[in-house]
């Protein structure tokens, strides 16, 4: 409880927010003007939708704060609830030229390994109907290189850094998080654990409840930071899995990581990745991490962050409607490096439209009404 | 690096299947450089959710105007050249590291194997515009697959090499580097990766075959230059510009790697596309 009271303090630093404010003033009208001094927390908030009124021909209504702050336990607070995912947007400085980064919720940064590796052969990117699949094998220069060439950018920034953390045994993930913990601008740790535990022949720490619950615990004593453990969906049933995790004390979950698959190469001689196999990420992957997200948003309590195709606003709606807290927006930057900051205007618009002045109502309005035990239909479906 | 509208003025059916499309789009032309990219949205991203990577085939700062050349190979293409003037599209660039030329460079040869004329096909004007001799030397299928001459600028000389003969000279066109390569001070390539090993090699023998002093820093001058940096690579003999599959083109999904002599793969969209050719593991390395 006390941790949730300093985050009233830590709404602080949306007071910080306030030279972004000035800066798009001049867009508000002056009832707005009043409302975004009273009010602090939501002050940023309502200097991002007013400037997108302004943008559109018709405005709508007086801009009014909008609550957009997400709160994942342990004292990280989101100023919105759109981050952007890992591998998609490099250690947040690639994009800078053309993408505003402190409006985002968060960033989470590329897997970052205790060691530095070259990564997978290539090709290791190609473009699937409506997805991609893409095998990068973890290059980063480790996690000594990325704390010494990133850390003191990210704590002059305001929007919060999650590292991503990759590792092959329980030890790699342990020791990549301690050093990594305490380091100013870090603020929070996002475990992959699709990855192969090479000390138990080499299945995926991600696929076995066991394993996953034994690796989130490990780092949990080895950190305070927030920690966030990303989800596989190469998986029968998610939902052992997702409460092994919670019960090693996570703070919430990413739902989901990619799916697996391969590409043939145009000559039909070989698959076309060096790696052969790919994670497919993208539009064609939004209807299965929508039922990951359902399934596990019923029976875990920890809050739960989607990724999965996010191009629009309607789809961060379909995640809240299932029960996350949050989305993820990956694949989409590439093509449209600007969709993460315009779903926050969007987002907040959508809530005015309905007369709300906090998002959270659209949190799980899609699941079963009762608080019943999960339910099995649907497995028979399940590949 | 900006993100902006471009709006198409023209776009023709060059040679079969390859398409030339001209447009206006003054964000993108400012500063850009022979041997960057511009990395382009299609309007169907339902389907198709990467962005598609051109080379600037030509750059007109004054118009604010851009060209870029293609072939058709799929459905992203295949959009592009659905098309009609007057659309307006979405570029970002521009990207990645141009060709560079040392001042001291008076002759240029160009080497080009087919749609690899569009990574080349800037150098040539920037380098007439600067009072430097160029030789394009260009290699295709057949003589149906030959650029035309009338799109390239007066002052090139330009020699052809086609596999089956049918137009110029019978073979590769590296076959035809040996008779320029004593002329030329400095060579920049862009094509399939054989074409690319096989100019490197020619390349790294050059200095014992012709016995020619390389460009070199002035004797006992400051401290030597880091690979990869753009002023080793000005002094390189051969520069090439490399293709790879390609993700968010400004460097955060590392998806568009060449792996480096020194071991460290490096991003095409980044360090790249141009490279010193000394400076890429022709055998992979991985």
């Amino acid at each position: 409880m006390k941790a949730r009271r300093r985050v009233v303090t830590g709404s602080a630093a949306s007071v910080k927010r306030r030279p972004t404010v000035r800066k798009i003033k001049p867009a508000i009208a002056p009832v707005a003007r009043r409302a975004s001094s009273s009010a602090s927390a939501g002050s940023a908030a309502t200097a991002r939708s007013a400037a997108s009124a302004a943008a559109r021909p018709e405005p709508s209504l007086p801009a009014a704060p909008i609550d957009l702050a997400v709160d994942l336990g342990r004292g990280l607070v989101l100023g919105n609830p759109i981050l952007v995912a890992s591998g998609t947007f490099g250690y947040g400085i690639e994009y800078g030229d053309v993408v505003d980064v402190q409006r985002l919720g968060a960033i989470c940064c590329k897997g970052t390994t205790l060691r530095p590796r070259i990564g997978n052969p290539t090709p290791r990117v190609t473009e699937t109907p409506g997805g991609m699949l893409n095998s990068i094998g973890l290059q980063n220069p480790g996690v000594d290189a990325v704390v010494e060439k990133y850390a003191s950018t990210w704590a002059g920034w305001q929007v919060p850094v999650i590292v991503n953390v990759a590792g092959e045994s329980i030890g790699d993930y342990v020791e990549v998080v301690r050093r990594l913990d305490g380091v100013p601008g870090v603020a929070g740790i996002e475990l992959n654990i699709s990855c192969p535990n090479v000390g138990a022949g080499g299945i995926q720490f991600a696929i076995d409840a066991n394993a996953a619950g034994a690796v989130t615990a490990a780092v949990r004593r080895a950190t305070d930071l927030p920690l966030l453990v990303k989800l596989s969906p190469n998986v029968a049933d998610v939902r052992p899995i997702a409460r092994a995790i919670a019960d090693g004390g996570a703070d919430a979950l990413t739902a989901v990581n990619t799916l697996s698959g391969i590409a043939v190469a145009p000559s039909r001689a070989r698959p076309l990745l060096g790696n052969v196999y790919g994670g497919l990420s993208g539009p064609a992957i939004k209807p299965v991490a929508l039922r990951i997200v359902y399934e596990v948003t019923q029976v875990v309590d920890i809050p739960v962050i989607a990724i999965g195709g996010v191009a629009e606003l309607a789809d961060v709606l379909d995640y809240l409607a299932v029960g996350a807290v949050a989305a993820q927006v990956g694949t989409a930057i590439f093509a449209d490096p600007g969709l993460p900051v315009r779903l926050i205007g969007e987002l907040a618009d959508e809530c005015r439209g309905r007369g709300l002045d906090s998002y959270r109502p659209l949190i799980g309005t899609a699941l079963p009404k009762r608080a019943a035990p999960p339910s099995a239909r649907g497995v028979e479906y399940r590949p | 690096m900006r993100l902006g509208g471009a709006q198409l003025l023209d776009s023709r059916e060059i040679l079969p299947g390859q398409w030339l499309q001209a447009y206006l789009a003054p964000d993108l032309v400012a500063g850009a450089r022979a041997g960057q990219f511009v990395h382009v949205r299609t309007g169907d991203y339902s389907g198709l959710v990467l962005r598609r990577p051109f080379s600037y085939n030509t750059i007109d700062p004054l118009a604010g105007t851009l060209t870029i050349h293609f072939r058709t190979v799929g459905r992203g293409t295949a959009w592009f050249t659905q098309l009609r003037p007057g659309d307006r599209i979405d570029m970002l660039g521009p990207l990645g590291r141009p060709f560079e030329v040392d001042p001291r460079s008076r002759h240029l040869l160009l080497v080009a194997g087919g749609l690899g004329i569009a990574g080349v096909r800037a150098l040539a004007d920037e380098a007439i515009r600067d009072g430097r001799q160029v030789t394009l030397l260009f290699g295709a299928a057949t003589a149906r697959e030959v650029y035309p001459s009338s799109l390239l600028p007066d002052e090139v000389e330009y020699v052809v090499a086609t596999d089956d003969g049918s137009v110029g000279h019978h073979g590769f066109v590296t076959d035809l580097v040996p008779e320029y390569e004593a002329w030329a001070d400095q060579a920049f390539a862009c094509g399939p990766l054989p074409m690319l090993r096989t100019l490197s090699n020619l390349a790294a023998t050059r200095r014992q075959r012709l016995g020619v002093a390389s460009l070199g820093r002035k004797r006992g001058a400051g401290r030597p230059l880091a690979p990869g940096s753009p002023q080793a690579r000005k002094k390189a003999f051969l520069q090439v510009s490399m293709e790879q599959n390609m993700g968010c083109a400004v460097g955060a999904c590392l998806g568009c790697v060449v792996m480096t002599t020194s071991g460290t793969p490096q991003r095409v969209c980044r360090e790249g596309p141009v490279f010193a050719a000394e400076e890429i593991a022709w055998e992979g390395g991985w």
